[in-house]
Parts: structure tokens; C-alpha cells; sequence
């Protein structure tokens, strides 16, 4: 008795998950990686006939942030609202010994992909798409457009993704009996597993393994502030809640001291923008 | 013509001749560096053992953001490669990533030959074999072992 089924009649995995990327890159498309500035009553507008809880909580929001930059929800938006927040807060505060500090620390996650047996060519050009903008902070050559720029323009960008992405994998490899727990209690997966089928490749969505793989490789204090319908003990208290992610904090290494944190990030399920504080 | 795509295939085919993993092999063809002919040798003490497979590998300039159309040419039963040569596996599609190289490509391949994802089956009678007469299945694999000497 024949209990396979006919393989002839249905399209093949590989054809439906074409598809569904090909619908999802369609969709994406119709919005920059990265938006313009945006005041934070845009956000408000969004939920004006919405969810009385949303509505409470961006009015609570609007108390410490002024306003917000959205992202292109294509599943790399943690990865590229980091690189551009990151980016344009060095800018601002002109901080020359933050870009240093953070090229040693790329240079460590070079060492560390290189120790888990990675070749220096499969990374080395999505390394310097980072580096570069660095180097353009340090001597001055990066204005404020080019950085908008930098980070609309398709190969750049996806380049820094891709990039953040190796580095996020190696934390988690390098640090595995760390991330074990984490990973195989939210996905069933290994770690190695995880790393091949949610961190390298483009697309894949980031949660709290990425953003702390990622702020602990690079030193940076990452905030995530979550709007979410979750509405705490049902008060009239709502408060939004948010979560820092303090570099160093879950390693044995001194932990970096508790400091304004540099990127400041929207969560809504399945997605992330940028904040900025008034 | 220099492309950033066929600089990386220049680094990936030194990597490969200087470096090679155990039990693969493969060059771009003369005059084509984006089209490759490759060989991965079934692995030591399993059903697949002695066996040369051939395959071929068809990178586009959107490499390496974009993953080669790797196909066997020699007659392959396994529960993951379609009728065609194509090969079902997650790295090839959806999971790809620029991280690989060809090296990486080609040991993966080669671990998938002993280690079938039953999940995705390409090849419904190498599924079935595979979980339900293992005895048969290996027979089978054999045979393909054996025309890969002789077939061209």
C-alpha cells in the first residue's frame, strides 16, 4: 500500500518556500530599509481606532521619546536598525573613542569566527561594509545624508546585516554553553542548528538570543522598549516596559557599567523600529 | 572580467586546492569560472563507501548572496535528491548564506548522503526505503555506487 503521497501533484517544498519569501520581499519592498524621522504622534495615528491599550502605552511612550524612524519589516529590521542607530548616535556625539573601542571589538569577533574554522574571505568584505563607516566617523568623512544614504543603498545595507549576523552567530557558538538553554528551551534546536536555520541566513527574525549575542560582541547597550498589548497588573497603571541588554553583563568579564544606552529600539511582535528620546 | 562574485570563486577555488575537507573535490570548468564540476567521495563505512559522485555547481553574479544551483550528474537514490539531480536541502534554498563557501557547500552535501532529513523527502521511494527496509535501501544505494565508476 502506497502511503507516500504523489510527489507529482503538489509543488515542491523548495517551490513553496520560494513563494513565500517571493510574497513576503514584495510586500517589504514598499518600504525603505530605513524611513525618515518621524514624530512620535505618527505612531499614535496608527492606532487611533485601535486597541485602548496600544493607545495608553504610546501616550505613556511619548513621556521619554519625541519620535521614531521605522524599518522595513523583511525580518533583518533588528539588524538594521541597530547598524543605523548605532551609527548615527556615534555621529551626533562625534565619539571617536567609541568608534576605536568598538573596531577592537570587531576585530575580536574576526578572531572568534576564524576560530570556529570560517575562512577571512567568506567575511572579510561584509566586515569592512562596517569598518568602513566607522572609519568614516573617525576621520570625519561621514555626514549625516550619507549615512541615510549608506543605509537605504541595497549592498550596503544587506552587507552590515549579513555581517551582524556572522558576528551574532560566533557570540552564540563561541559562548554555547551560555546561549544552550536559551536556544534549545524557546526553539528544540541545538545550537548549531539554531545558528544555521535563524541567525545566518538573511531574513530570519531576531529575538532576545540575536540582540544579546549581538550587544555582548560589540559592547553596545542595546533598549529594547516593548509595546505590546500585555497591559501589567491591569491598572490604571500601564507602564511600557522595556528591557536593556547590558553588554558583558552574562559573561565573567567585568561588566560594563550601566550607561546611557546608545541604540534605543521599538518592539512590536515580529518587528523593531527606532526610538529616539526627546 | 573582474565581478566581486568571481573574485570570491577565485578565493574559493584556491581554498580548495591548497585546503581541501577530506572526501571532496572540485574546479570552475576551463573557460567558465561560474560554472563548476565537482566530486564527492560516499563516505568511509557506510552503504555510500567507494562511491564517486559527480556533480555540477552553477553560481550567478549574485554569488555569494545568492546560493550556486548545485545538481548530481551521476545517478543518485537518496531520499533528499530528486529524479534530476537536484538536491533538497536547507542551506541550497531558503537557508542560505554567504558564509558558506564552495568547501562548505560540498561537505554538507556529503554529510546529507548518510544522514537523510526524512522530513523532506525529493525521492518518495528512497524515503519509504530508507525508513522502512534498510536492507533494501542499502542494496540500492550500492547499485548507484557501482554505476558511478562507469557512468559518464
Amino acid at each position: 500500500m502506497d502511503t507516500m503521497p504523489d510527489l507529482g501533484d503538489r509543488p515542491r517544498d523548495d517551490e513553496i518556500m520560494a513563494q513565500h519569501y517571493a510574497i513576503r520581499a514584495e510586500e517589504a519592498e514598499k518600504m525603505s530599509f530605513i524611513g525618515d524621522k518621524e514624530p512620535l504622534s505618527s505612531l499614535a495615528a496608527e492606532y487611533e481606532s485601535g486597541n485602548a491599550i496600544f493607545k495608553k502605552k504610546i501616550e505613556k511612550l511619548g513621556e521619554t521619546y519625541g519620535a521614531l524612524r521605522r524599518t522595513r519589516g523583511d525580518g533583518n529590521c533588528f539588524f538594521r536598525a541597530f547598524m543605523f542607530s548605532y551609527l548615527e548616535n556615534l555621529l551626533e556625539t562625534r565619539n571617536e573613542a567609541e568608534a576605536g573601542r568598538v573596531k577592537d571589538s570587531v576585530d575580536k569577533c574576526k578572531q572568534s569566527l576564524l576560530d570556529l574554522g570560517h575562512s577571512e574571505f567568506t567575511f572579510e568584505d561584509f566586515l569592512a561594509s562596517f569598518t568602513d563607516q566607522l572609519d568614516g566617523v573617525q576621520d570625519g568623512s561621514l555626514s549625516a545624508d550619507q549615512l541615510v544614504e549608506n543605509s537605504r543603498d541595497q549592498s550596503i545595507s544587506d552587507s552590515v546585516v549579513m555581517f551582524f549576523r556572522f558576528i551574532t552567530s560566533g557570540e552564540i557558538r563561541k559562548r554555547a554553553d551560555f546561549f544552550e538553554p536559551f536556544i534549545v528551551g524557546t526553539s528544540g534546536l541545538s545550537v548549531q542548528q539554531f545558528c544555521r536555520s535563524s541567525v545566518e541566513p538573511m531574513g530570519e527574525e531576531s529575538d532576545h538570543v540575536h540582540i544579546t549575542a549581538l550587544s555582548d560582541a560589540l559592547g553596545v547597550l542595546i533598549r529594547i522598549v516593548y509595546l505590546d498589548s500585555s497591559n501589567g497588573d491591569g491598572g490604571n497603571n500601564l507602564d511600557v516596559n522595556f528591557h536593556d541588554f547590558i553588554p558583558g553583563q552574562c559573561v565573567q568579564e567585568q561588566p560594563i557599567l550601566k550607561s546611557k544606552p546608545s541604540v534605543v529600539l521599538l518592539y512590536r511582535p515580529g518587528h523593531y523600529d527606532i526610538l529616539y528620546e526627546k | 572580467m573582474s565581478t566581486p562574485s568571481r573574485k570570491r570563486l577565485m578565493r574559493d577555488f584556491k581554498r580548495l586546492q591548497h585546503d581541501p575537507p577530506a572526501g571532496i573535490s572540485g574546479a570552475p570548468q576551463d573557460n567558465n569560472i561560474m560554472l563548476w564540476n565537482a566530486v564527492i567521495f560516499g563516505p568511509d563505512d557506510t552503504p555510500w563507501d567507494g562511491g564517486t559522485f559527480k556533480l555540477t555547481l552553477q553560481f550567478t553574479e549574485d554569488y555569494p548572496n545568492k546560493p550556486p544551483t548545485v545538481r548530481f550528474v551521476s545517478r543518485m537514490f537518496h531520499p533528499n535528491i530528486y529524479a534530476d539531480g537536484s538536491i533538497c536541502l536547507d542551506i541550497l534554498q531558503n537557508q542560505w548564506s554567504p558564509i558558506y563557501d564552495v568547501a562548505a557547500i560540498l561537505t554538507s552535501i556529503q554529510s546529507l548522503l548518510c544522514d537523510p532529513n526524512p522530513n523532506s523527502p525529493a525521492n518518495s521511494e528512497a524515503a519509504r526505503m530508507y525508513s522502512e527496509n534498510r536492507r533494501e535501501y542499502n542494496r540500492k544505494v550500492r547499485e548507484v555506487v557501482e554505476q558511478s565508476w562507469t557512468a559518464e
